[in-house]
C-alpha cells in the first residue's frame, strides 16, 4: 500500500491565473460595449432623457403660456443659404407671411427677404426653475426678436412650441413607464423567487394565480381601470395611479420567469452549500438567488418599458390617460384624431418619432444588455 | 500510512449512523399522488472513530451522495439516528434535532461539494464565497474576517492577493482549493467530502488529495470520503464502506478490503483498480446490466441479478450483514465460503 508523501509544504496553485481582475460589471460592460446596436440604443435613450430632464432649457419659448395666435403654426424653415444662394454657417430664419393662393385658396408661407434673423445660441429669455428650484432663464437656442418666432416642429391648438412640449411630454411618458416597470419588476420578481424557492403548496397556489391574471384581455381592462380616474384629481394623482395600472397584470409574466431561473438555481451546489453553512432563507434569496437572476430582471425592464410607453401612447390618445396640465406623447397626438385637424397640420404628429425612438432605443439596449448579461456563456 | 483493525479499535466514536433511512417519495400526476418510494439510502449503520478517514465507495446512483447530505441534514431523513459527539462530549442525534440547534452544529459539521463549477456563487467574490461562514455565524466581522480569509487561502495554497477576483477567474484545482478553505473556515470536526476530486483532471486531483491529506494530519479531521473510485479512496481511506442500491454491503479497514473482499460486488470493483505494476495481469471482472432501481430494487440479495456467483437462496432471501473478520463485516450469504480476488498480488505487503 503505497501512501501519499508529506512533503511539509503544501503544492501551490496548479496554474496561475494571470488573467485582469475584472468583477462582473466589466465583464457586462466589456460585452455590452461590442454590440453597436446597443451602443446606438443607449445613445438614443441618454438623450431622450436629457430632453426630458431639461425641457425648459430646449425650448425658446414659455411651455406653459398660450399664444392663441400662433395656433397651429407649421414648423420653422432654418436656413443655411439666402435666397440668392449664399453660404452662411449660422443659421438663420426669415419672418415669413401667410399668403392665399390665388388659383388653389391655400395658404403658402411668403417669404419676406429684408427681414432676417439669425439663430442665437444661449440666449437669455423666459424665466423658468431648473428642478422647481434653480432660477434661471437660459436656452439653448432662440432669436433676438418677437418679429419671428422659431418653431422647430411647429404649434399646437394653443399656439405653444411643439417641440418643448414634446420634450415636456417625453418627462411623463419616459417616467411613468420606468416607475411602472419598475413597480412590475419588484412585485413579479419577489413572488417569482418566493414561488420557486419555497415550491410546493405556495408554488402551486401563485402559479395558479399567475395564470388567471395572464388570462386577464390587457388593454380593456387598463381601459376600464383608467376610466374610473375621477376627472376631479389632479395630474400628479392620476399620474401615480396609472403608474400603478400598468404592473397590474404585468407582473405575472415576470413572477413565471424569474420562478423558471430560481427553480434552476435552487437545485445547483452554491445554493446546498448556502443551506450546508446554517445560511437563512433570507440571506439565501438575497445574497445567492437575486443576485443570480438579476441580469435578467434588468433585461426584462429595458424591454417592458418600452411596452408600457405604447400602452400609455394609446391610453393618453384615447384620452382617458393623462390629461392636461400635465402631457405625454400620447396626449400630445390627441387632437390628430380629427381627420380635417390631421389633414392641415401634419407636424401634429411628430411624438410618433420620439415614441419610435424610445421603444427603439429601449429594445435596442434590452437586446445588448441580455447578451451581455451572462459574461461567462463563450468568452 | 492506513491503520490496522487493532488501532481503529480503539479510537473515541464522533459518530454513529443507526439504521439510517432516507426514502424519498415517488410522487405523479396533477395531484402529486405517491405512486412509490425512491429508496435512496435503506438502513445504514456504521461508526466513525475521531480523525479517522472513512470512505464511501459505490457506483452513481446508490446513494454515497444521499448518504452524506442526510448526515449532515440537508435532507431531514426518514428513519434511524445519527448520533454525533459534540467537541464538549455531548451527544446529539443530528436527524432529530431542530432547525436552530443544527444550525449551532454546522460550525462542526461541514462538507466539501463535488464540483467546483457550480459550488461557488459566480457573483460573489472569493473573499466573500470564503467569509461566508464566519459572517452566516458571527464568527468574526470587520478585519478579522479578511484576515481569516487571508490565513485560509495560504492554507489551501492560493495566494491572499487574489482575495478580490471572481471564481470564473480560476482553474478547477483552484475553485476547489475554494470549496476546500470555505469548509475549513470555522474549525470543522468532521467533513463529509462529496466526491472532492472527481470533476478534477487527473493531475490536478493527486494536488488536492494531498492537500486534503495534509489540512486532516494538521488539522485533526474526521473525513468521509464519498467517492466511486476506489483508487482515489484508497491512498487517504483507513476504513472503506462500500454501498449498493442504498445499502452497505461491506465494511473494512483500507488494505483488509482491497486484498480480501469478502463481497463480489466489492471484488468487481478491486479489479477496476489499475495496479500499480503494469506486468501485473489482473482479471477485469466486468459487471453486466445496470444498478436497479431504489424505488423497484430486485427480491432477496440486491446484487443478484449482477453477481456470478448467484444462487437460489440469493433470489428469495435477504443477507444481514455479518462479521467476517475483525473490522470487517459483508452482506452476503456466501461471505465465508467465495474465494474473491483481491490486489494481494498487486501489491506486496
Amino acid at each position: 500500500m503505497s501512501t501519499v508523501e508529506y512533503y511539509g509544504v503544501i503544492p501551490t496553485s496548479d496554474e496561475e491565473s494571470e488573467e485582469s481582475n475584472d468583477s462582473y460589471s466589466q465583464l457586462v460592460w466589456q460585452r455590452f460595449s461590442r454590440s453597436k446596436a446597443a451602443i446606438v440604443g443607449g445613445l438614443m435613450i441618454v438623450m431622450l432623457i436629457m430632453l426630458a430632464v431639461f425641457p425648459e432649457f430646449f425650448s425658446p419659448y414659455n411651455l406653459y403660456a398660450t399664444a392663441l395666435g400662433d395656433s397651429y403654426t407649421p414648423p420653422t424653415q432654418i436656413r443655411f443659404f439666402d435666397l440668392d444662394g449664399n453660404f452662411s454657417l449660422r443659421p438663420f430664419v426669415y419672418k415669413q407671411e401667410l399668403e392665399i393662393d390665388p388659383v388653389t385658396y391655400q395658404a403658402r408661407p411668403k417669404i419676406d427677404p429684408d427681414n432676417r434673423y439669425n439663430v442665437q445660441f444661449f440666449v437669455r429669455s423666459w424665466e423658468y426653475k431648473l428642478f422647481g428650484l434653480i432660477k434661471t432663464d437660459l436656452h439653448l437656442f432662440g432669436l433676438d426678436t418677437d418679429e419671428v418666432r422659431l418653431h422647430l416642429l411647429g404649434t399646437d391648438r394653443f399656439g405653444r412650441d411643439l417641440w418643448g412640449r414634446i420634450c415636456l411630454a417625453g418627462r411623463v411618458s419616459l417616467s411613468l413607464s420606468i416607475l411602472a416597470a419598475v413597480i412590475a419588476i419588484v412585485i413579479g420578481s419577489s413572488v417569482g423567487v418566493i414561488s420557486g424557492y419555497y415550491g410546493g403548496a405556495i408554488d402551486n397556489a401563485i402559479q395558479r394565480l399567475v395564470e388567471v391574471v395572464m388570462s386577464f384581455p390587457e388593454l380593456p381592462l387598463w381601459m376600464a381601470l383608467a376610466a374610473v380616474i375621477p376627472t376631479t384629481w389632479s395630474g400628479e394623482q392620476k399620474f401615480l395611479v396609472m403608474a400603478f395600472i400598468f404592473p397590474f397584470l404585468r407582473w405575472a409574466v415576470l413572477a413565471r420567469e424569474v420562478r423558471g431561473k430560481v427553480l434552476s438555481l435552487r437545485e445547483t451546489d452554491f445554493i446546498l452549500a448556502a443551506k450546508e453553512q446554517g445560511a437563512s432563507d433570507f440571506r439565501i434569496i438575497f445574497k445567492h438567488l437575486y443576485p443570480n437572476v438579476l441580469s435578467h430582471v434588468i433585461v426584462i425592464l429595458t424591454l417592458m418599458i418600452p411596452d408600457i410607453i405604447l400602452a400609455e401612447a394609446f391610453l393618453s390618445f384615447l384620452g382617458i390617460g393623462i390629461n392636461e396640465p400635465l402631457t405625454s406623447w400620447g396626449f400630445l397626438m390627441k387632437s390628430a384624431q380629427s381627420l380635417e385637424t390631421l389633414g392641415q397640420n401634419t407636424w401634429i404628429l411628430t411624438p410618433v418619432i420620439f415614441i419610435v425612438v424610445a421603444v427603439l432605443g429601449l429594445n435596442f439596449l434590452g437586446d445588448g444588455l441580455r447578451d451581455a448579461a451572462d459574461p461567462y456563456s463563450n468568452l | 500510512m492506513a491503520e490496522t483493525a487493532a488501532e481503529i479499535g480503539k479510537r473515541d466514536i464522533i459518530l454513529k449512523v443507526k439504521d439510517l433511512k432516507m426514502h424519498f417519495p415517488l410522487r405523479q400526476g396533477l395531484l402529486q399522488r405517491r405512486v412509490g418510494t425512491i429508496k435512496a439510502v435503506d438502513g445504514l449503520s456504521f461508526e466513525l472513530g475521531e480523525q479517522e478517514v472513512m470512505g464511501l465507495v459505490g457506483e452513481s446512483g446508490c446513494g454515497k451522495t444521499t448518504v452524506g447530505r442526510t448526515l449532515l441534514r440537508l435532507y431531514d431523513p426518514t428513519g434511524g439516528e445519527v448520533l454525533y459527539q459534540r467537541a464538549d462530549g455531548s451527544w446529539v442525534d443530528v436527524a432529530k434535532i431542530s432547525r436552530r440547534e443544527m444550525k449551532d452544529l454546522r460550525m462542526e459539521m461541514r462538507m466539501i461539494f463535488q464540483d467546483p463549477f457550480s459550488s461557488l456563487n459566480p457573483r460573489l467574490s472569493v473573499r466573500d464565497i470564503i467569509a461566508e461562514p464566519l459572517v452566516i455565524h458571527g464568527a468574526a466581522s470587520g478585519g478579522q474576517i479578511t484576515a481569516r480569509v487571508a490565513e485560509l487561502m495560504e492554507a489551501v495554497g492560493l495566494k491572499p492577493a487574489y482575495m478580490g477576483r471572481y471564481p470564473h477567474e480560476f482553474s478547477g484545482g483552484q475553485r476547489q482549493r475554494i470549496g476546500v478553505a470555505r469548509t475549513l473556515a470555522l474549525n470543522p470536526r468532521l467533513i463529509v467530502a462529496d466526491e472532492p476530486v472527481s470533476a478534477l483532471d487527473v493531475s490536478v486531483q493527486a494536488q488536492v488529495l494531498n492537500l486534503l491529506q495534509t489540512l486532516k494530519d494538521d488539522l485533526r479531521l474526521t473525513f468521509i470520503f464519498i467517492s466511486h473510485d476506489l483508487s482515489v479512496v484508497e491512498h487517504i481511506c483507513d476504513r472503506i464502506a462500500v454501498m449498493y442500491v442504498g445499502k452497505l454491503v461491506e465494511l473494512a479497514p483500507t488494505d483488509e478490503l482491497l486484498r480480501n473482499p469478502k463481497h463480489p460486488y466489492t471484488e468487481a470493483l478491486v479489479s477496476a483498480v489499475p495496479p500499480a505494476d503494469p506486468l501485473i495481469k489482473m482479471e477485469r471482472i466486468i459487471l453486466e446490466g445496470d444498478v436497479p432501481s431504489p424505488a423497484n430494487p430486485p427480491a432477496g440479495c440486491v446484487f443478484h441479478p449482477r453477481c456470478r456467483y448467484a444462487q437460489d437462496i440469493c433470489r428469495e432471501q435477504t443477507p444481514p450483514l455479518v462479521q467476517v473478520g475483525p473490522e470487517h463485516s459483508a452482506r452476503c450469504h456466501f461471505a465465508d465460503e467465495l474465494e474473491l480476488q483481491g490486489v494481494a498480488d498487486a501489491y506486496p505487503p
